[in-house]
């Protein structure tokens, strides 16, 4: 007969053996929850790279239906628009990484919304083998003018629209083919032109004359001029220290006002308003104007580099003022002070994403304009604006003129380090359609009014 | 209808499972094709099963049997049959199959249980049928994944030491039994340890040293570890000697530091589970697949069939708990770990009703055994312990497994109604 003692040692041992089974769970339980993301997310599991690649990858389309990029029956991802639009689209490799939109863009592309891998069923029903389309804001036809604008000279375009901030056009060059830049990745990453880099966004610059628009705005805002005011230009100012800021070709302006100074671009006037302002008005005014703030979300903007403001000497502060010194900015952020001119003083965020369509057709996500940031006032800004207008029916910048628009402009001709002057011009066009704002800028080009205003006019005529 | 609802699990693992895997092959609605028809050959299989388990059930309840360990091991079966559906689709047959044949020899081993009960008298003929069948590999063995361990007879490859396991339970609890008086008489202190004389323990002895060759020639460390384990257990459990576990423990622990010494592949395993990142694509590519398995399913999962467990290696055996757990998470994981656990408390029952010392001994032998081996291999695909190749039992793909697990199964199920007649 079994007596009682055996039973009990049955029990201790079944004891054991579940306490050790149990130890075990635990440990189970800590590998799937606690260590699980770093399992998850390890360089070595191909689990998550083999879950996108079950995917057929989304299309990106332009806001006039073109196809940007879409992945054919063969799984081959096509750019149809190749190095025209390789700012926007970027690029999507395995070796490589991403950018542009296909990296932004990438969860939606894959049909992923929101971190949802590991909730399994459910996860799935969420899920298609077929990922969602993105439809863009970008007009093909201004990305395609921009592009031929420039001509493969180094160089960028921004174009908005400017109520929304709907960017209609991002162009860096020279650029890169999308289709098979995998292949040709190691010479792309080491040429001097550096046509990996999106310049619209990451390229920074001086903004040259183009700034002196904010800088009246200020100067007007702060009380340290007023329309009223005649400034004597005599082709040199003397900035103390023995520096002096001269004109460009040596012009002499004469007696000029405010709105003249403007048009003309008269390097005298703003030096002189610049040491007026100091250095913490030109900070605010900066500041006001959103240089010390980024965008983010699919616009990777890089932020501006200013003078230490706060040490500046005379000098600096009149070479700051006509665009100079150690400011630099990008196209976008030129394009968005533009905007604040065209657009009564506020500055709409800019954005490239208009909807995310599922392969059936419906809307995900749609973007609404939003404001970015109120710059400065209706009655400012319409002054501003109107001095642009000069810029061009009689200016500097009569290269932009379009018979029946309205074109407003501000031309730059940046001094560099790196050889001759870059060319710029930022301004808005009044199209039938929409307002347009714009920043063009062409590296070691020469005159901004020779050489970027009429991108800017072939851009406008695209879109009419 | 307590007992007949328990089967509704199984059942409906299956049919869900199947049906998910049928409807993600074909997507498209309205259009039938014939591979579509041949994609469902397998149905007759499975309809064969669920009426088996059915009569079976009705078997164990007509004749008072116990009804709840059948219907546990059919759900962890059925979890087994979904998942090599959907990991190895060619072998869902021979897995339904094998599962028909277990079934069937498990019925035949609780008809002729009368039978087989007397081979209990039988200690050391027993004995001598498991010394047999283990060495068989080293004598006509073929290697397969490493392990010399298999026997190919015509179409079929057996593991010896898949039935190896079941002569063990069945010798030591026989042996065991009889000798238990002399094993507990305190005949000799060594130290702190209490012995009796060794002609006594000799049997022991042998079976340990068996172990380890099992590990040093096949090189199938989880028979071993799992031979050891049970005698070991199943030692204490009829003499409640602390000394024999000493001594156990202590013998092993010589005979690793040996083995790691002595031989090449016990080093490389060892340091493997040691820190498997230093060669993740080359020696440790198994283990930390597996580890991958279970952090990318996380708590909930990828989705059955939507995970990408074909990474792993050998992933329908020996890593089919990884590859579950990659596609159901964590719950499915600790799902079947409870399922394992109850089979087990219910197999303790048995055995703790059981009139004659010998039954409650191979109760009690059989249940561990099943639960010792599912910790090994969980163990060893979750890098808590170093790596073993066993199966995980009723679940993984193969058919020596499934018989010797159903046979261990019919073991407690024969033992569970000899209580009931008293």
């Amino acid at each position: 007969m079994a007596d009682w003692k055996i039973k009990r040692q049955v029990l201790r041992a079944a004891s054991v053996c579940m306490v050790l089974f149990g130890i075990l769970a635990v440990y189970v339980i800590y590998l799937s929850t606690w260590e699980a993301d770093d399992l998850a997310h390890n360089p070595l599991n191909m689990r998550s790279a083999a879950a996108r690649s079950d995917i057929v990858r989304g299309s990106i389309l332009s806001a006039d239906g073109k196809v940007l990029a879409q992945t054919e029956a063969d799984g081959k991802r096509v750019y149809p628009f190749g190095d025209v639009m390789a700012a926007v689209t970027g690029y999507n490799g395995e070796q490589i990484g991403s950018a542009g939109i296909e990296g932004h863009a990438n969860p939606a592309l894959l049909g992923i919304t929101g971190d949802m891998s590991r909730l399994g069923p459910l996860a799935q029903l969420l899920q298609s083998d077929r990922g969602n389309d993105v439809k863009l804001t970008i007009d093909s036809r201004a990305q395609q003018a921009a592009f031929s604008g420039l001509g493969g000279r180094r160089g960028a375009v921004v174009v908005l629209d400017a109520s929304t901030g709907a960017v209609l056009a991002m162009v860096s060059s020279p650029a890169y083919d999308p289709n098979d830049i995998e292949a040709n990745w190691k010479n792309l990453s080491q040429q001097e032109a550096s046509p990996l880099l999106n310049r619209a966004v990451q390229g920074l610059y001086p903004p040259g004359s183009t700034i002196k628009p904010m800088i009246a705005d200020a100067a007007l805002t702060d009380g340290a001029t007023s329309e009223a005011e005649i400034f004597d230009c005599d082709g040199v100012l003397d900035v103390g220290g023995g520096h002096t800021i001269r004109e460009s070709h040596g012009e002499v302006h004469g007696r000029v006002n405010l709105r003249q100074a403007v048009t003309e671009s008269c390097n005298v006037t703003f030096g002189t308003l610049g040491m007026r302002l100091g250095d913490s008005k030109l900070q605010k005014a900066f500041e006001r104007f959103g240089f010390a703030k980024e965008i983010g979300e699919e616009i990777l903007m890089t932020k501006s580099h200013f003078p230490e403001f706060g040490k500046l000497s005379a000098g600096d502060q009149a070479q700051t003022a006509i665009g100079q010194s150690a400011l630099l900015v990008t196209p976008m952020h030129m394009a968005l002070l533009a905007d604040a001119f065209a657009h009564g003083g506020t500055i709409m965020k800019p954005y490239l994403v208009q909807e995310i369509v599922t392969p059936g057709g419906t809307v995900l996500q749609e973007t609404r304009p939003s404001v970015w940031l109120k710059a400065t006032t209706p009655q400012m800004a319409a002054t501003i604006d109107s001095y642009m207008e000069d810029v061009v029916t009689k200016g500097t910048g009569t290269a932009a003129k379009v018979s029946g628009v309205r074109v407003t402009g501000k031309t730059g001709t940046a001094e560099n380090a790196a050889g001759r002057d870059h060319a710029w011009f930022i301004g808005s066009a009044e199209l039938p359609a929409r307002k347009i704002v714009f920043a063009v800028l062409v590296e070691n080009a020469g005159g901004g009014g020779t050489e970027a205003a009429p991108i800017a006019r072939q851009i406008i005529q695209s879109l009419m | 209808m307590k007992n007949w609802s328990l089967l509704l699990a199984p059942a409906g693992i299956l049919i869900a499972g199947l049906g998910v895997l049928y409807l993600k092959a074909h997507p498209a609605v309205g259009r039938v094709t014939p591979d579509m028809i041949l994609g469902l050959s397998y149905l007759p299989w499975l309809a064969a099963v669920i009426i088996v388990s059915l009569v079976i059930q009705a078997i164990l309840v007509r004749h008072k049997m116990d009804a709840c360990l059948f219907p546990i091991v059919m759900t962890l079966a059925s979890v087994g049959v979904v998942e090599i559906a959907r990991l190895k689709p060619s072998l869902l047959v021979p897995q339904l199959r094998w599962l028909l044949i277990a079934m069937f020899l498990m019925v035949v081993l609780v008809r002729l249980w009368g039978r087989v009960h007397r081979l209990l008298e039988y200690p050391y003929i027993l004995g001598i049928c498991c010394v047999i069948v283990l060495f068989l590999p080293l004598l006509f063995g073929t290697e397969i994944g490493g392990s010399r361990n298999w026997l190919v007879l015509g179409p079929f490859s057996v593991q010896p030491s898949e039935f190896g396991k079941i002569l063990i339970v069945l010798f030591l609890a026989a042996y065991l039994s009889d000798h238990r008086r002399v094993l507990t008489m305190p005949a000799r202190r060594i130290l702190f340890l209490r012995l009796p004389p060794l002609r006594f323990i000799a049997p022991l002895i042998f079976i340990w040293g068996m172990a380890v060759l099992m590990f040093v020639v096949e090189r199938d460390l989880g028979s071993a570890l799992l031979f050891f384990g049970i005698a070991v257990l199943m030692t204490y459990m009829a003499t409640g000697s602390r000394s024999y576990v000493f001594l156990a423990l202590t013998f092993m622990g010589i005979a690793a530091v040996i083995c790691y010494l002595a031989f090449g592949h016990v080093r490389v395993r060892f340091d493997i589970w040691l820190n498997p990142w230093q060669d993740p694509n080359g020696m440790a590519y198994q283990i930390v697949q597996s580890l991958f398995s279970f952090g990318t399913g996380g708590i909930w999962g990828t989705g059955f069939g939507f995970g990408h467990p074909g990474f792993i290696p050998e992933v329908h055996t020996d890593f089919i708990f990884a590859a579950i757990a990659e596609e159901m998470g964590l719950i499915a994981s600790l799902m079947l770990m409870a399922c394992y656990l109850l089979a087990f408390w219910r197999g303790i029952c048995i055995a703790l009703a059981c009139q004659r010392e010998k039954d409650l001994l191979l109760a009690a032998g059989c249940s561990t055994l099943l639960l010792m081996q599912a910790f090994i291999i969980i163990a060893g695909v979750t890098k808590f312990l170093p790596l073993t190749g066993i199966t995980l039992p009723f679940i993984s793909y193969g058919g020596s497994s499934m018989v010797s697990g159903f046979l261990l199964l019919g073991m407690l199920i024969s033992l569970s109604k000899e209580q009931k007649n008293g």
